[in-house]
């Protein structure tokens, strides 16, 4: 493999940026990345792209690039397991035995937005009254306006929804896509937002997914973001990560529970808190 | 798991085949609904039907229809068809499909449609 010189800077600055890490054995992953990134922003070589990270004054070369170099791989329920835990041990957690009035669900890296409306589905099902406050968020501007369209391809849309799902949710627009009904799009509050950042909503959340996000960064930056998590959730409340994630390494007190062949990690209850 | 593809396209057929295999299925195949009741009849031994709506001599809504009238089977039917108007789907729902794929699609896509079968049926 070569080793171009765009590749330790473009590194750099995507884990300065959003604390996705390249490391030396993942640079054949930007390849495809730089081409894209120099086609769409219609520069003229790796060395014009360098001289454009170097100087770091424009800001739609730097969300261009974020746009890129983050992974927006999703479906609807993907890995099922979540959603299972969801309706099945954690919303009665707090539906039933807390009779919590409205519960408050962060979708932290939403990508297009698949699964904050499979969150309200599997929600629907089952509690079809009930108040909740959806916050679903991403770092690319241009995966969130996918997101907010609620609209997808046939092909999009076939990927892990049931028909029946498809059929409720969904209504038929042009070029055979299906765009998500208002009474979803409408209960999801959408917003630009880095993991990475130090200013966290002030909003406390029942329960968090945080899916295979974590893979991406290195153990410091991994830690800082689950202290970050960890703050967000009210006492009791879940953090859902993806299937092959852990706390490993990391000195956050969840408790990891498992519920619907899958592991979530709990928060401290109030109570339980006060009496440790 | 024994997966009947009924199509009358032998091409689209042969690909679904090759999908089923690589899945980890076995593939099987019938021609037009006609075809895919005598198959059934003889030996009803499918864990999932794959079912085109458009075909000559008994289309899929027919299958369906002719299923319900008759009891032939009941392994789950999944229409696998071009047909993509909400109503259309509603219609093969109410006549007993139990999930539909609209053409075209991915080997994934199927995947987790059959995945997703498996589970309801478990």
């Amino acid at each position: 493999m070569d080793n171009k010189p765009v590749y330790p800077i473009l590194a750099k600055f995507v884990f300065d940026n959003t604390g996705i890490f390249y490391g030396e054995r993942d640079y054949y992953r930007l390849d495809s990345r730089i081409d894209k990134i120099i086609r769409e922003l219609n520069l003229s070589s790796e060395d014009t792209l360098i001289e454009h990270i170097k100087s770091g004054h424009d800001q739609e070369v730097k969300a261009k690039i974020i746009d890129i170099c983050t992974n927006n791989e999703t479906f609807f329920f993907r890995d099922q397991n979540p959603f299972n835990a969801l309706k099945d041990d954690i919303l009665p957690d707090f539906i039933d035995q807390k009779r919590v009035p409205e519960i408050n669900i962060w979708s932290c890296a939403c990508s297009s937005g698949q699964e904050p409306l499979s969150i309200l589905m599997t929600i629907f099902e089952k509690y079809p009254y009930q108040n909740i406050k959806l916050d679903a968020t991403d770092i690319s501007k241009t995966i969130l306006e996918k997101a907010k369209s609620g609209i997808y391809n046939s092909l999009e849309a076939q990927r892990g929804l049931p028909i029946q799902n498809l059929i409720k949710y969904f209504q038929q627009v042009e070029n055979n896509c299906w765009k998500a009904k208002p009474e979803l799009l409408n209960k999801i509050s959408y917003g630009e937002f880095n993991l990475f950042s130090n200013n966290y909503p002030k909003e406390k959340y029942h329960v968090i997914f945080c899916r295979n996000v974590l893979i991406y960064q290195n153990m410091e930056n991994k830690n800082k973001i689950l202290e970050k998590l960890y703050d967000s959730l009210v006492p009791g409340g879940y953090l859902i990560m993806g299937a092959g994630e852990s706390l490993i390494g990391s000195s956050i007190e969840l408790e990891q529970k498992s519920m619907a062949g899958t592991m979530v990690f709990k928060k401290k209850d109030a109570a339980n808190k006060a009496a440790a | 798991m024994k997966i009947l593809i009924v199509d009358d396209s032998n091409a689209i057929a042969m690909v679904v085949s090759e999908y089923i295999k690589e899945l980890g299925f076995e593939a099987y195949h019938a021609s037009n609904g006609k075809d895919a009741v005598d198959m059934i009849s003889q030996d009803d031994i499918f864990d999932l039907i794959l079912l085109d709506w458009n075909m000559p001599v008994m289309d899929g809504l027919s299958f369906l229809e002719f299923n319900q009238e008759n009891d032939l089977t009941k392994s789950p039917i999944m229409m696998m068809t071009t047909e993509n108007k909400p109503e259309k789907i509603m219609k093969a729902l109410e006549l007993g499909a139990l999930e539909y794929i609209m053409k075209p699609f991915s080997k994934e896509i199927l995947e987790l449609k059959i995945q997703t079968l498996k589970k309801a049926a478990a």
